[in-house]
């Protein structure tokens, strides 16, 4: 792969900046709908990471490895929030309250 | 003609996703019986187990093989999405033990209960995903099975919707699963970048002439991380106790004897790859980045051993107990992969199959005995022994083989698993005066537990809590007896005769040494 | 070697760094803020700043599917989520808001990867120019090689189907 090591320094950088932004969230955000988003932005940093190294990408055939890994990781990270919402949903119906640590006894 | 022929090498996967589909269509078309549900699941996974046994050429199904006439005999082919091994087959085996002793087991439970057609097309999904993760040979494939997995038992672990517990452990359980797949599929791009693949074989391969760049030690951390939380290695345990403890039992039973066993194969296909080709055919540098590799799963599985160990001393509730125990478990699983020698892959594969029928049994009687009234905590077993004399001793028997006493399967494995790392000599002699210390410790509570259930004499009456199906074997139901039972068999059986077993997974590991993943 | 203030630096590179800058700021301030349906406002922001980031990449069609997944449907349903759940939400403290040592944590984190990105080597941008891909032959790739992903996503999917639809069904006893 011919990477130029100074701008995949940058896109480390950048992706890696979501990535943290994202675990911060999860690691300190108690309501629910938060802790989604912040799963979505640590998510969308492996994305980025996707699509990046498929643009440059030494020969066809890895870019297309890269974008299809990119395209599939998008469709299950939808599929986990719609299944986050389905826990949350049916955790305020008999609770009442949707933040963490309200809900279990233990923290993270 | 091709179509065919992928279909009959993925007949175990059909078979098991034909099950699942049933049940969901029955439940569409008005049955409402959990005898029905389960029926169809047991009958899948059986068959699927049969399939796998004769792809395994194990007597009496030799010769039953749905797979091209020798396809084990080769490795996988570069940049091919999956493939067919002899040490996947042999987890693919494991892992639809577990998946049966728990589907057998949920027969006997509360009648026409609402959800059973869920609770039984959930189990046949993640069965099925743990089968696939047992093929894979691509980074994404994997990641991607493991998730039907874990996704599937996020909703295992609620599927009692009316009781805030279990979805209170759902809860946890889906954002230390979404966090696990973020760092993963994290991990799964930085290696993608540095290697322009996502094949594991390709992966594997470039080792010893590319060396390891950055990018890819930062991708095989985040990758580390990201599976250590299934696995729950130390520091990525805390959230299992909680999950184990709030799940429904029959649930906690499959994600402590199932769904955790898919992220030691995830860890073995990941990182033995590289551990074991860079020894192979290595120059200098990279076998010392071997050697320091190898320190880093060592110190990991003492520190996952003894803290798993030391928590578990500590507490007095039956299933936080098991599950802290479950934790050092996977520590002595981890030491296979330290040392990382055939012989002690035999091993710890054979801890894993041991675990399985130990833990997973372990926590099916402690399901029966709370719908016979006993309570939560290690005091309210007292005298259980006395009281109920057959399950008590199936129990003490599963408490006496995760200790590792002889003529239990427990024994076996530790002892093969021991064996090989003293043999390995050097660094691994202090690993494996750290496993036998460790398992010492561990005696100390399960004999607490037997103390309890035997040396003390039962206080008041029991009453059962649960309305049981069919054929009651005293309250205790038939599907639960039968798969204690069996779980008893097996532990007892291959404690005794352990020699077609391990001749099986001696052969399994082999090709795995020698061809790759 | 692009760097800030370099005459060779190109407008896409220039459009690279200050996408990234939107996408870092709107995924910060999406967990910060107090209220949850801003929340929604900044990551519908973050979503659109790297389908923008794809498009640069000469990756059309990721960027659309950005777009139509995130921006379209998963910040509707984080928006429903945030709906249903409404009335208990504005009753208690929702979003902890802006306290100052996350905040500290979070500047000091940026600082230490701007400042790691910058020793290793220049800051982002494009290399040469980005690789694009017709969307015949990414179809081909994602149906032909790379089909069993789909299969497994479509189980992933089918089992979240059966499960959520099960957990948030009014139970008829």
């Amino acid at each position: 792969m011919t990477l130029d090591p100074f701008t995949t320094a940058g896109l480390v950088g950048l992706s890696g900046a979501l990535l943290g932004i994202g675990l911060f969230g999860i690691v300190t955000r108690r309501n629910f709908i938060l802790l989604l988003v912040a799963i979505e932005i640590a998510i969308n940093a492996a994305v980025l990471n996707f699509v990046y190294f498929a643009a440059f990408a030494s020969n066809p055939s890895s870019g297309l490895n890269g974008q299809s890994a990119a395209i599939v990781v998008i469709g299950l990270a939808a599929t986990e929030i719609a299944v986050g919402l389905a826990i949350v949903l049916a955790l305020n119906r008999i609770r009442g309250s949707i933040n963490v640590t309200e809900a279990t006894a233990l923290k993270l | 003609m091709n179509g065919i022929t992928t279909a009959l090498e993925f007949l175990p996967e059909i078979l098991v996703l034909a099950g699942a589909l049933l049940v969901l269509l029955l439940d569409v078309v008005g049955v409402r019986r959990l005898e029905a549900f389960g029926g169809v699941i047991v009958a899948a996974f059986g068959a699927a187990l049969v399939a796998i046994l004769a792809d395994l050429s194990v007597a009496p199904f030799a010769g039953w093989s749905t797979l091209p006439a020798g396809s084990l005999d080769v490795g996988p082919v570069g940049g091919s999405l999956y493939a067919f091994t002899s040490f996947g087959l042999v987890f693919q085996g494991i892992f639809l033990s577990a998946a049966l002793l728990v589907a057998v087991a949920s027969l006997s439970r509360t009648s026409n209960e609402k959800g059973a057609s869920v609770f039984y097309a959930l189990l046949g999904i993640a069965a099925l995903g743990m089968l696939l993760v047992a093929v894979s040979a691509d980074l994404i494939f994997l990641l991607l099975s493991l998730e039907v997995t874990a996704i599937s038992s996020y909703l295992l672990v609620g599927y009692t919707r009316r009781e805030s517990r279990g979805l209170e452990a759902a809860m946890k359980f889906y954002i230390i699963g979404a966090l696990s797949a973020a760092l993963s599929f994290y991990g799964a791009s930085l290696l993608y970048g540095a290697y322009g693949t996502t094949s594991l074989a390709v992966i594997g391969h470039s080792y010893p002439s590319g060396g390891l760049g950055p990018l890819a030690i930062v991708g095989y951390a985040f990758l580390f991380a990201g599976i250590g939380f299934e696995v729950t290695i130390v520091p990525f345990h805390a959230w299992a106790v909680d999950v184990y403890d709030g799940a429904p039992t029959d649930v906690s039973a499959f994600l402590a004897g199932g769904t955790k066993k898919v992220g030691l194969f995830a860890f073995f296909a990941v990182f033995l790859v590289p551990l074991l080709l860079i020894g192979g055919g290595a120059a200098t540098a990279s076998g010392s980045f071997r050697d320091s590799l190898q320190i880093l799963i060592a110190v990991f599985a003492i520190l996952t051993m003894t803290i798993g160990n030391v928590l578990a001393l500590m507490q007095d509730n039956m299933k936080r107990m098991l599950a802290y125990s479950s934790i050092s478990q996977a520590g002595y699983m981890l030491l296979g992969v330290a040392v990382a020698t055939s012989a002690a892959l035999t091993g710890a594969t054979l801890q894993i199959f041991a675990h399985v029928l130990l833990k997973g049994g372990a926590f099916l009687v402690v399901a029966a005995a709370a719908g016979l009234g006993v309570g939560p905590m290690i005091a309210d077993w007292k005298g259980f022994g006395h009281r109920r004399p057959v399950l008590g001793a199936s129990f003490a028997l599963m408490l006496l083989g995760l200790a590792g006493i002889p003529l239990t399967i427990g024994f076996v494995s530790k002892f093969i698993l021991f064996a090989a790392t003293v043999q390995a000599e050097g660094l691994f002699l202090w690993l494996a005066i750290a496993g036998l210390l460790n398992s010492a410790l561990s005696v100390f509570y399960y004999a607490r537990v037997l103390r309890t259930m035997y040396a003390e004499s039962p206080e008041g009456a029991l009453t059962p809590t649960e309305e049981v199906r069919g054929l009651a074997f005293d309250g205790l139901g038939l599907g639960r007896a039968v798969a204690i039972g069996a779980a008893v068999v097996a532990i007892v059986g291959f404690g005794v005769d352990p020699q077609p077993l391990v001749q099986v997974m001696q052969a399994a590991v082999q090709h795995f040494v020698t061809l790759g993943i | 070697m692009p760097l800030l203030g370099d005459s060779q630096v190109s407008l896409a590179d220039w459009a690279f760094l200050a996408l990234g800058a939107v996408a870092v700021v709107t995924a910060a301030a999406s967990l910060l803020v107090r209220e949850l349906v801003h929340t929604i406002l900044w990551i519908a922001t973050f979503f659109v700043a790297l389908a923008a980031l794809y498009f640069l990449l000469e990756a059309p069609f990721l960027g659309v599917l950005q777009l139509g997944v995130y921006a379209g449907a998963v910040t509707i349903l984080l928006l429903f989520g945030v709906m249903v759940t409404r009335k208990r939400i504005f009753s208690r403290e929702a979003a902890t808001g802006l306290r100052p040592a996350p905040i500290a944590a979070a500047g000091l984190a940026a600082v230490v990867v701007g400042a790691v990105a910058v020793e290793v080597g220049g800051v982002a941008g494009l290399p040469s120019s980005p690789q694009p891909y017709e969307t015949t032959s990414l179809s081909a790739a994602l149906f032909g090689t790379y089909g069993p992903w789909l299969w497994l996503l479509g189980l992933v999917m089918m089992a979240a189907l059966a499960g959520a639809i099960y957990l948030v069904r009014e139970g008829r006893e």
